[in-house]
């Protein structure tokens, strides 16, 4: 499930009616601006709205509903950054109003700042856990790839609410990802008990990739593709099976598509930048690794991979860095130290490149000591 | 100076085929001592494979699979039968001399395929391939061969042979067999098309004869696997000795910025492998002199290699690796990671 520009203009349409009795009883020269900004608004003249809100704020710069209703009207052109700054604004007028928190967090989520969208809405749940806050927060989660907090938050409400597919498709995705394949199996054969669905096969794909079975992977996408090509995510996992399967172009023009219709998806961001490095397109491939990185910000994968595009494009100094810093958060970072000796005998520090491919063969030494161990036992 | 006029004239045709006659027109010595390295030969057509030509009938049994190679004319088919269940499939390369061993590669169902049978030149027979040993087939395609992803195939054939893989991709139709020019000096055909153009600028390639230890053992290593990814793999032990480059790293005297311990110091990519063990001590004693105050060995002077790069016998290999990791072995020990 992902909010769509629907569930935008719903929220906003009910700060809209609310906006609307609460102003238009007032007869001063602004409501009579407030009441027309309103109407343009609602007839879907954006332009004109936001010129008309900012009109009437520059006389009523403390009415909560107006900044609201400016804020839905910019982010409903798509201007997201600034809608954020006039629900802010909302907020610090009134903390406790929740529908404009949710929107703000809309905004966030729509800017693809998916963390800020994560705070807000984990301020929102603090009131109530209606549904909506809490798809689009499991929504959020999957996006940063916090599985189990997907899956702490939905568990408990999905015995409740056995018929919501929605919440069978975001539970049964981070059950999947968690590499929990029975119950997420039991959500999916949920899923299609009803006929078949675009997000069954996605979820049935998704199955298959984790289980290394590629070419079932693929069928499940490609039938997925088949019922819904919009589908949010199906194009980017098409585009893995399709890269598994030898059909670089062919992935490579599937991740694509995705990210025309879906730029924030992390996974096709992070794959089409890792095709387009072994194609040695580098400043593509940093864009699209930076992407991936706006979406999850600490993520390591992404992070190793722009420490390896620095080390690509001669700025070892740089790759030191990231590779450092990656190493001080997981000391056993293995690929990390790794390219890190490698970046050390780039350059000239020798002896610190001897101690990483020391550290390296320590850690695989320890590990294959675990797996030795472990079977003994 | 030598005119290079002739070879200029004859490269548009030269070029125009896909081995590495073009580059042979202006470096003949190279080319073509380099033509009769085992290198050269990493991968032979089946019509011209000597060892399935020699062998006309090899046979293997493992379990209830009986697997069988039988000449054909030009060809060499595998057929697996189990009871009255049978699989027969055209062999399409073969991978190596038979040195260590000759695997072979075929496809079916839109795939490539690895034998899971290789052959061994000690017992002159087929056994397990190295990579499939302690594993067992499920099904009678599985007893004949192993699937191979298609990066896997690109990369396994890709080093195999030239002129086959672009984009990570393998394209069957245009494989050379063999390692040739371009496997290591890469853009041969925009150098070959910029001599002919006259265009010194645009015909420079990058001189693999300046790179030091580390970047040449990540050259060597693309297809003997560097120490990196060996490393990511976890991999340890004596099986590690079929990848020389990472086992060349490990060693104590190895130095990234002292180009005698690089891999051409003691191989020469254009050449036969010298097999005389005494032609490698100058090797050692570039550095273990005592002019260069450095150590010396106190058990011998000559014939180093044979202690300090001990003979791995690799379990199911058939076949001694020598272990390019270079140290004091001592009786008794075991081969270190």
């Amino acid at each position: 499930m992902r909010v769509s520009g629907r569930a935008l203009a719903r929220f906003a349409g009910l700060v809209l009616s609310i906006a609307g009795t609460a102003w238009c009883q007032e007869a001063s020269e602004a409501d009579t601006v407030l009441r027309h900004a309103i109407q343009l608004h609602q007839s879907g003249d954006i332009a004109a709205a936001i010129s008309e809100y900012r009109h009437y704020l520059d006389h009523v710069p403390d009415n909560v509903m107006a900044r609201s209703n400016l804020g839905a009207a910019l982010a409903h052109a798509g201007h997201f950054e600034e809608a954020i700054v006039e629900y802010r604004k909302a907020l610090e007028m009134q903390p406790g109003n929740l529908p404009v928190r949710l929107n703000l967090a809309l905004a966030y989520y729509k800017a693809s700042d998916i963390s800020q969208a994560v705070a807000e809405l984990e301020r929102v749940l603090e009131q109530g856990r209606d549904r909506q806050p809490v798809l689009l927060l499991a929504d959020c989660y999957l996006r940063l790839g916090e599985n189990k907090k997907v899956i702490d938050l939905l568990s408990p409400l999905q015995q409740a609410t056995p018929d919501d597919k929605t919440m069978d498709y975001l539970l049964g995705t981070a059950l999947i990802r968690d590499g929990q394949a029975a119950p997420g199996q039991l959500l999916v054969d949920r899923i299609l008990r009803d006929g078949d669905s675009a997000e069954g096969r996605l979820l049935m794909g998704e199955s298959r990739l984790l289980a290394s079975d590629f070419a079932g992977a693929l069928e499940e996408f490609k039938k997925s593709l088949a019922i819904n090509p919009q589908l949010p995510g199906v194009n980017g996992y098409y585009g893995v099976a399709l890269a598994h399967a030898g059909d670089v172009p062919g992935a490579e023009a599937s991740f694509r598509k995705e990210l025309a219709s879906n730029p924030n998806d992390y996974s096709a961001n992070f794959q089409l930048g890792k095709l387009l490095k072994v194609d040695e397109n580098y400043s593509e491939s940093r864009r699209c690794f930076q992407r991936a990185l706006g979406l999850r910000p600490h993520d390591p994968a992404a992070r190793y991979q722009l420490a390896l595009l620095d080390l690509e494009d001669g700025q070892a100094e740089q790759a030191r860095a990231k590779l450092e810093s990656l190493i001080r958060e997981n000391p056993r970072n293995v690929e990390a130290h790794v390219s890190l000796a490698t970046v050390y005998y780039r350059l000239k520090r020798k002896s610190d490149g001897n101690q990483q491919r020391a550290i390296v063969l320590q850690l695989n030494a320890e590990k294959q000591a675990a797996v030795s161990g472990g079977m003994a036992r | 100076m030598r005119s290079a006029l002739p070879a200029l004239l004859l490269l548009p045709y030269l070029a125009a085929a896909s081995d590495d006659s073009a580059c042979g027109a202006c470096h003949s010595q190279q080319a073509s001592h380099f033509r009769a390295t085992p290198m050269a030969h990493a991968a032979e057509t089946v019509a011209t494979c000597d060892i399935l030509k020699n062998h006309p009938d090899l046979q293997f049994q493992e379990g209830s699979y009986h697997t069988q190679i039988k000449r054909e004319g030009d060809r060499s088919i595998i057929t697996v039968t189990r009871g009255t269940e049978t699989f027969t499939v055209p062999i399409l390369w073969a991978l190596g001399q038979g040195k260590a061993g000759q695997t072979y590669v075929f496809q079916y169902d839109g795939a490539m395929y690895e034998s899971r049978v290789s052959f061994y030149n000690t017992p002159a027979a087929l056994d397990v391939t190295i990579g499939d040993i302690g594993t067992k087939p499920q099904t009678i395609v599985e007893a004949a061969g192993r699937r191979l992803e298609p990066p896997d195939a690109a990369s396994c054939v890709g080093c195999h042979t030239n002129g086959g893989v672009s984009g990570a991709m393998l394209h069957v139709e245009s494989v050379v067999p063999g390692v040739g020019c371009q496997s290591c000096h890469g853009q041969v055909e925009r150098h070959a098309n910029a001599v002919r153009a006259g265009n010194v600028a645009a015909a420079k390639l990058p001189h693999l004869g300046d790179l030091g230890p580390e970047d040449m053992a990540e050259l060597c290593g693309r297809c003997h696997r560097t120490w990196a990814q060996v490393a990511l793999t976890g991999m340890r032990g004596p099986n590690t000795v079929r990848f020389q480059p990472y086992r060349l790293t490990n060693s104590k005297c190895y130095d990234v910025e002292d180009k005698r311990i690089r891999c051409t110091a003691c191989h020469d990519p254009h050449g036969q492998i010298e097999t005389n063990l005494a032609s490698y001590d100058s090797k050692c004693t570039a550095c273990h002199s005592t002019v260069l105050n450095a150590k010396v060995c106190s058990v011998a002077r000559d014939n180093c290699v044979s202690c300090h790069m001990p003979k791995i016998d690799l379990p199911g290999a058939h076949h001694k690796f020598t272990d390019h990791q270079i140290r004091i072995a001592r009786a008794g020990e075991p081969c270190p990671n």
